[in-house]
């Protein structure tokens, strides 16, 4: 997997290269700031990128713009970006381009750095990956859509681990339940918030989405 | 101050005042009396209303003077404040009470210079005149006195001429004495002055101060946001950075004893630390939230959906904001709802808030309504919220009958 790092604590920016290089990923760039970030793009066209949200010259969402723009001009390019919070606003700006091949963690995952790099490898196979955090925000918001208040807890619990961007087996193990009652959980969400049901995989993604969309 | 650099001092601030103060008195005659009586035509007002303002600026030049060669410590009165256009222009300079007084200090300062000035010349130039006198008398020429002796030395009113060496002498103590004298007379003189520095030309009246006193709560409010935001900041880039990195070290350290199989106890060791850096992220970030949330620096907004989102209760949320507050007021809107809408979660026993900020005539207006079970009260939480409400001249209501609905709005101002 071919990596551009946009982060601008030199620590962490190293810290990030030296973990994704010993277990065999390319680092074709680590950079400082967005403007960079968006040359090493363009110069590499890296399979993933990770990128800081607050970055300079003014510390606040650089990091989710040139996400956005990234997306945008490089669809190819899966975006995963990373912060110390996890902003409800980022979450929706993010998102709104459509929720394939991003995502948006907490700092703290890197810790995990087995299930960090799994994201990661996910985000640039085409997934949406989400931190719970995002997860918890994103159903307070959408308490007072009619749709989702619909769902039970436990189809909001599946809901949550879709958006997570577990796969069904993931989601039976996690919540101690039978491969089949994962998959007519689904059903049931897929049902309650109206969307067709002649779908595919991109259903996963707009059941993430309606989230957002209060 | 030494006592001669003292002396040199006042003495110098007499020779500058007593042309300065006979020119103070003049331009008061002419500028503003002549403002006054021409203002019963057109342009007298704005001629008065500038007058007024050279008046001022003399003020402060006898006030600089008086700062630097006496040691008065006073405090410039702040600028008039002024409305827009001429009219508004012309009206704070009329009501510029800074002015007036300067104006009436400049009336004062004038015997007063004229009287330091003599202290001056008698005391300094007599007194070295009579000092020396030993030295010159003999050079001046004679002159006959009312007899038509030829008499040498100067002459006394009432006939008496100091023409011997002994009378010589004599003068020249009396000399010496106007000299020790000299100083302690200016100095008398020059403490009139300086009364009058410090009642006319110091800012330090009511009303004045108060302004003063506005402008720097103001200053002391949005510095310390600003500190806040540079503490969260410094957090961000240091204490939480290294954090992360060590919890990902940990991480992989962590993972790679697993696959290696290392010893237990190690392998045990290195899992608490990795929780533990870990559970320390987390409070650090808990922490800062507190301190200031960094998604205040793109737009309150932004920050109370995240605050709605991550609330307890439902929060329906509506934010107008054309234009955006001060650093401060968004950071005292911010902790503001936040207090209160962990209030309704504590205690109203509502499921859901409906949250809305709205700006208007140049206030910010917040409101926080539940249907809950109401009886809220100005105490604890709320006290301690209209405490740092008013520290920006804000206002908070509480609307809680007991049985509810709750209603708390908050007026901030925000001028545009």
């Amino acid at each position: 997997m071919r990596v551009v790092i946009a982060e601008d604590t030199a620590l962490l920016r190293d810290g990030l290269t030296h973990i994704l290089t010993s277990r065999g990923h390319t680092v074709a760039a680590a950079v400082a700031d967005a403007a960079e970030l968006l040359v090493a793009v363009a110069e590499h066209q890296p399979d993933v990128v990770i990128a800081d949200v607050r970055m300079p010259p003014t510390h606040t969402d650089e990091g989710v713009r040139a996400a956005i723009a990234i997306r945008r001009d490089h669809p190819e390019t899966g975006v995963l970006v990373f912060s110390q919070y996890i902003e409800t606003r980022y979450a929706a700006d993010l998102l709104a381009g459509g929720a394939q091949k991003v995502g948006y963690l907490l700092k703290d995952r890197v810790a995990d750095v087995s299930d960090f790099i799994d994201a990661l490898t996910r985000v640039a196979a085409g997934e949406t990956v989400l931190d719970p955090e995002v997860v918890t925000q994103m159903f307070a918001a959408s308490r007072q859509s009619g749709h989702v208040a619909e769902l039970t807890p436990r189809e909001r619990d599946v809901l949550a681990l879709m958006a997570e961007g577990r796969s069904n087996t993931a989601i039976a193990e996690q919540l101690v339940l039978a491969y089949g009652s994962v998959e007519k959980h689904i059903t049931s969400i897929f049902t309650k918030l109206g969307l067709p049901s002649s779908g595919n995989d991109h259903r996963r993604v707009l059941a993430v989405l309606h989230y957002l969309q209060r | 101050m030494p006592a001669h650099a003292r002396t040199l001092r006042q003495l110098l601030y007499a020779l500058i005042g007593m042309p300065l103060g006979l020119a103070g008195l003049a331009y008061t005659a002419y500028v503003v009396a002549g403002g006054a009586l021409l203002s019963l035509t057109v342009v007298g007002l704005p001629v008065l209303s500038a007058g007024l303002r050279g008046a001022r600026l003399l003020g402060g030049l006898h006030r600089a003077l008086a700062r630097r060669l006496l040691g008065v410590a006073t405090t410039a009165p702040p600028p008039p404040r002024g409305g827009a256009g001429l009219t508004g222009w012309v009206r704070a300079g009329l009501t510029d009470r800074a002015a007036w007084r300067a104006v009436v200090y400049l009336i004062l300062k004038a015997p007063i210079a004229v009287l330091s000035m003599a202290v001056v010349i008698v005391g300094y130039g007599y007194g070295f005149g009579a000092l020396t006198y030993p030295a010159w008398w003999r050079l001046i020429p004679s002159q006959a006195d009312a007899v038509g002796v030829l008499r040498a030395g100067l002459p006394l009113p009432g006939g008496v001429y100091l023409d011997t060496w002994p009378r010589a002498i004599l003068t020249a103590g009396i000399g010496a004495v106007l000299l020790l004298l000299a100083p302690l007379a200016l100095r008398a003189v020059l403490t009139l002055d300086r009364m009058l520095v410090t009642d006319l030309l110091d800012a330090r009246r009511l009303d004045e101060r108060v302004r003063e006193l506005e402008a720097s709560r103001n200053f002391a409010v949005q510095e310390s946001a600003a500190a806040l935001r540079r503490i969260e900041r410094d957090l961000h880039d240091g204490a939480q950075a290294r954090l992360v990195a060590l919890a990902m070290n940990l991480g992989a350290a962590k993972e790679h004893l697993e696959q290696s199989g290392g010893d237990p106890q190690t392998r045990e060791l290195v899992g608490t630390a990795h929780r533990d850096a870990k559970a320390a992220l987390v409070e650090l970030r808990d922490l800062v939230r507190g301190i200031h949330p960094p998604i205040l620096d793109s737009g309150l907004d932004a920050a109370l959906a995240t605050l709605a989102a991550r609330s307890p209760v439902a929060v329906d949320l509506t934010v107008t904001i054309a234009r955006r507050p001060s650093p401060a007021v968004e950071t005292i809107a911010y902790f503001c709802i936040a207090e209160l809408l962990t209030n309704v979660a504590k205690h109203s026993g509502a499921p859901r808030a409906v949250v809305g900020v709205e700006q208007n005539d140049g206030r910010l207006r917040l409101r926080v309504a539940d249907q809950g079970r109401g009886g809220a009260q100005a105490r604890g939480g709320l006290a301690g919220l209209t405490d740092r409400v008013r520290t920006v001249d804000g206002r908070l209501d509480i609307d809680s009958p007991v049985g509810g609905p709750t209603v708390v709005t908050v007026e901030l101002p925000c001028p545009s």
